[in-house]
């Protein structure tokens, strides 16, 4: 049975991966204003995830600028849906 | 790496809960089409259809060269829409462009192959009027379908967020560009 996963627990990490979750890729800002975030505290999130797995990161361009795209990983999927199975077990535990 | 020790309290839980299930509207919410990018679609659809059933029909390097360019503009008019949905929202989703090229949806799949089918009998007939209606309608079935599945994504964006990826999209072109080239040295 999974636990929950630590490196996805807190409230911004799983806003950021559960936004992920309903795209392919986003852009940086994209997702920092979705999540209204500063840039740095942003960052950080995506360096913790990315260097635990969870997403990938790629340099890009758009509309001539140089951005970054963010994505979920098969094992960052994977992390999100166990981590959200096991908050619904805590859940049913009291219902 | 910083992380948070996770407690077992069932009201933090469905806290997070709530959290999880609100994010993805948070981003997907603000999302829009590029305009006019579904009636583009349909007509782009619709001239491939009526140009694949001239091609097939005439079965002559002249014909496939009509079915090139119907195939072409129809590539590009898919490829200038995803790549204005990305330009404009910031994000990419792999089940737009599997809609948008590939037709994955029921609706659009049903009525690109009835309609190509149609338009190639009747081009085959010389019934020039039967593929132009058929290619029509098939344009507008497959243009419908793209609605119906932005509908669904708006409605439940994680179900419908994935589909083929850029790199499938590139295997599949490079597979039809070797058929068609296939078709026409056996041809």
């Amino acid at each position: 049975m999974a636990e929950l996963d630590p490196l996805i627990h807190a409230p911004a990490r799983l806003q950021l991966v559960t936004s992920l979750s309903a795209v392919s890729e986003a852009e940086f800002s994209a997702l920092r204003a979705a999540l209204d975030v500063s840039d740095s505290v942003m960052s950080k999130h995506v360096s913790a995830l990315a260097e635990a797995g969870y997403l990938h990161v790629r340099k890009g361009s758009r509309a001539g600028r140089r951005t970054t795209w963010i994505g979920l990983t098969p094992a960052g999927r994977r992390a999100l849906r166990e981590h959200v199975a096991a908050l619904r077990r805590l859940i049913d535990v009291v219902d | 790496m910083e992380s948070v020790k996770p407690s077992d309290d069932p009201h933090e839980a469905r806290s997070l809960l709530s959290v999880a299930d609100e994010a993805p509207r948070r981003l997907t919410d603000g999302l829009r089409l590029p305009t006019g990018l579904h009636p583009a679609l349909g007509v782009a659809v619709a001239l491939q259809i009526a140009t694949a059933a001239y091609g097939i029909a005439q079965q002559t390097a002249a014909g496939l060269a009509v079915l090139l360019a119907g195939l072409a503009v129809f590539l590009l008019v898919a490829a200038v829409g995803l790549h204005r949905f990305r330009r404009i929202n910031g994000v990419r989703v792999d089940g737009l462009a599997s809609q948008v090229l590939l037709g994955t949806g029921t609706t659009s799949s049903v009525a690109y192959l009835a309609a190509l089918a149609a338009a190639t009998w009747a081009a085959f007939a010389s019934l020039w009027w039967v593929v132009a209606v058929a290619a029509v309608v098939g344009g507008a079935g497959y243009a419908l379908g793209a609605r119906q599945w932005w509908n669904a994504y708006r409605a439940d964006p994680v179900a419908h967020a994935r589909g083929v990826s850029p790199r499938m999209l590139v295997a599949l072109a490079v597979l039809v560009c070797l058929g068609l080239v296939a078709l026409l040295v056996v041809g």
